[in-house]
């Protein structure tokens, strides 16, 4: 199936962990009992697409309107803005910063797993293409175990954002092609398919060791070479890619070892309500989140008892939000519940070890989601939205005046609030009738801009209380980590220069030879022409040389290195160059 | 085992690093006094692709002339083809997402096409990316997506049948 060249040499950058960006620590000030001591672990869950409601509609459903979901019952409470970047942005604070309001999972992911803001679709790349290293691989370097759970397919952009660095969250694999790996707005011209920004991302995960424990589905992006990557690197292989057989939940109770890869899906795994509702079909061999989060804890705490370090595990409650671009709220709310079993898990574990600190968040919000009030309907995706014109009250009037159905699908004219039955109905209410209490609707089918909850326990919590950004996340794990109290050393200063043709006769190449000092800096370097990409090269050795053709006239060539996650950016003199 | 491989390392190490000991024997996994790496930006035994995915079925794909059949991928319990028609000159059809109803972000068909003794004779891909700058898709999420695909200039009039395939296929 893929055609590949043998001879790729090992590039492997060390450390430079200070990414630096949105690493900022909360104060620790709020002392609550649960709050002291050190940190050991990290258990970080995250509820994709679980935006306020659907914590409140699921503790509604499943505890009634005075109940508590177990991820509320915890005693840090704050509140997570997760706006993206446009591509080619800078950092917040720089000149060139421009926000994208409206964050996707893979932007979202990038920026509690590395510290910097992103755009969307991006995956361990800031907005400019340069990769940047992730927590869990700081974690890992740092002789933590680590884990990667996830209920969709492990390539997926929450899971990927530890483990992969990727220009586009499409590259996901068996195979690399040029339409879902490349991004020339990024990269100005194709990059070598060598180059690790391109490389499928389940090709990654199965080489680069990042995650000790990986359980999710997918297992259709894998194939045999990675079936055998794991193995030579000591994953015992639950399932196997090369026959594409999944592994089961009883393979997943049996399993031991230090290092785990299993799973249970060929896709995504299976929602919960299929699995309840259909006992004898093979999808409900697979684990439930909750099963994925015990065993991930169990097989990691087995590891760092021998180490005496710490572990990092995230988990992914990945279907709230597949179901929420749905708009399937009696899935979403099924999904919840089940992600929000998995948080007890961590909590109970965190409870009796006294040395972990729990994260509960989401990623985005997803879809719009609320609740209204007995009886009512959804304006959004109305046929005639209700007008904003107030003809008795000209100061009720907004502008500007919605005239027309702003539905962004004409067709949607029949749109109803979904009703379901909670916890306090009478016995024989029912969901779906219009005796249920809890009516919800959809703003859309998409993502949307608002902040998402953070719940926290343990000691280190506290720092998620308030308003953060969801880059904080990043240092706020790094510092319970003890990631950033080593020593971590900042990134060295790199020195760009140019050389070669400076007059061409028409019809002939100019040759350019670009050198980046420390020459053990590697990366990418762009060519422009007056500004203008028209080339981008990966460095060999510190150096890279360009064959152009140039039309006839001056030139005035310059260099820009990226820059890695050892060595900062730098840019070159300007070289004329004159085509006669 | 990958000994062969020159490993460079970057010069920057973090000192807590040192005494990580990997359980595997992966190729850039370094020995206990060595820094561990933390980004590895490739990998030894991967070989390096050279081109777009093809279909190892895509040969001994061929269906009856003026047909078009199916050649097997790695997604094909994720979607259903519907209206497949080849008149000589391209091939066309629809498909369908069953795993999930979220936005397409890639897919890729390949289209093998078939001489009349049902030899492969050329090839030729539909591609959809989604980007947000140059392609999404209002509304509600996409599960339907068109194809059309066709012969390569040069094969028409020698094609008499088409098979097509699926090596990329993501949802959100």
């Amino acid at each position: 199936m893929r055609s590949r060249i043998k001879g790729t040499a090992v590039a492997a950058i060390l450390l430079a962990g200070a990414a630096g960006v949105g690493s900022g620590i909360g104060s620790q000030a709020t002392a609550a009992p649960a709050d002291q001591g050190k940190v050991k672990n990290v258990i970080y869950l995250l509820g994709d697409g679980m935006g306020r409601t659907h914590v409140t509609a699921a503790r509604q459903r499943y505890y009634g309107a005075d109940g508590l979901l177990n991820m509320e019952k915890m005693p840090a409470v704050g509140q997570v803005g997760t706006y993206a970047l446009e591509k080619n942005s800078g950092q917040p604070g720089a000149a060139d910063f421009h926000p994208n309001l409206v964050t996707d999972s893979a932007s979202a992911a990038t920026a509690w797993s590395s510290g910097v803001k992103t755009y969307n679709a991006a995956l361990g790349v800031d907005a400019k293409g340069t990769v940047v290293p992730t927590v869990m691989e700081q974690a890992h370097a740092a002789g933590l175990a680590t884990g990667n759970v996830s209920t969709a397919e492990i390539t997926d952009a929450t899971p990927a954002g530890q483990m992969s660095h990727a220009l586009a969250r499409g590259c996901q694999g068996p195979s690399y092609s040029t339409g879902s790996c490349q991004d020339l707005a990024i990269t100005g011209s194709e990059l070598p398919t060598s180059d690790i920004r391109v490389t499928p991302i389940a090709d990654q995960i199965a080489r680069n060791n990042t995650a000790d424990v990986i359980l999710g589905g997918g297992l259709s992006r894998f194939d045999a070479a990675d079936e055998t990557a794991l193995k030579d690197s000591g994953y015992t292989v639950l399932g196997s890619p090369t026959s594409q057989t999944v592994a089961t939940k009883t393979d997943l109770a049996a399993a031991s070892g230090k290092k785990v890869f299993a799973l249970f899906n060929k896709g995504n795994l299976t929602i919960e309500k299929f699995k309840h509702d259909n006992p004898a079909a093979p999808e409900a061999q697979e684990p439930t989140v909750a099963d994925m989060t015990s065993k991930a804890i169990d097989l990691l705490k087995a590891k760092s008892n021998g180490t005496g370090k710490g572990f990092y595990l995230q988990v992914e409650g990945a279907l709230i939000d597949k179901r929420s671009h749905a708009n399937d709220a009696a899935q979403t709310l099924d999904e919840v519940k089940a992600f929000d079993d998995a948080v007890k898990v961590a909590l109970d574990f965190a409870k009796a070890d006294g040395h972990t600190l729990v994260i509960v968040t989401a990623d985005h919000e997803c879809a719009g989601f609320n609740i209204i009030e007995h009886g009512s309907f959804t304006n959004a995706e109305a046929d005639v939205p209700p007008v904003n014109k107030d003809s008795g009250n000209a100061a009720n009037n907004s502008t500007p005046l919605r005239t027309a159905n702003q539905a962004k699908d004409p067709s949607r004219t029949a749109f109803a609030p979904a009703t379901f039955r909670t916890a306090d109905d009478p016995a024989g209410v029912t969901d779906g009738s219009p005796q249920a209490s809890l009516w919800l609707t959809y703003l859309s089918g998409n993502h949307t801009g608002a902040d998402v909850p953070v719940f926290a326990y343990g000691p280190g919590s506290s720092a998620l209380e308030g308003e953060i950004q969801n880059t904080d996340l990043f240092g706020i794990v790094r510092h319970a980590l003890s990631l950033d109290v080593s020593g971590t050393p900042a990134k060295v200063a790199s020195k760009t220069a140019l050389s070669g043709s400076t007059k061409v006769k028409a019809g002939q190449k100019a040759k350019i030879v670009v050198t980046v000092t420390p020459a053990a800096a590697t990366g990418s370097v762009k060519i422009l022409d007056k500004g203008k990409v028209v080339r981008t090269v990966n460095l060999s050795g510190g150096k890279a040389v360009v064959k152009l053709k140039l039309a006839k006239g001056k030139h005035r060539i310059t260099a820009a290195y990226a820059g890695s996650t050892s060595y900062n950016a730098s840019a070159s003199g300007s070289l004329s160059v004159r085509v006669r | 085992m990958k000994n062969a491989i020159a490993v460079a390392l970057a010069a920057l190490a973090l000192s807590a690093c040192s005494t990580a000991a990997p359980e595997g024997g992966g190729a850039a996994a370094p020995g206990a006094s060595t820094p561990s790496p933390v980004v590895m930006t490739s990998f030894p035994d991967l070989p390096t692709p050279t081109g777009d995915p093809e279909l190892p079925g895509i040969a001994t794909s061929a269906p009856a002339a003026g047909a078009v059949g199916h050649i097997p991928g790695p997604f094909d319990d994720r979607f259903a083809l519907a209206r497949l028609r080849f008149d000589g000159s391209q091939v066309t059809g629809a498909l369908d997402i069953t795993s999930d109803v979220s936005d397409l972000l890639e897919l890729q068909v390949l289209a093998g096409f078939y001489d009349a003794k049902g030899r492969l004779i050329g090839q030729n891909r539909f591609t959809h990316h989604l980007d947000e700058d140059t392609h999404h898709d209002s509304g509600p999420p996409s599960e339907h997506e068109r194809f059309t695909i066709a012969v390569p200039a040069g094969l028409r009039g020698k094609a008499v049948s088409a098979a097509v395939g699926v090596p990329v296929l993501v949802n959100e």
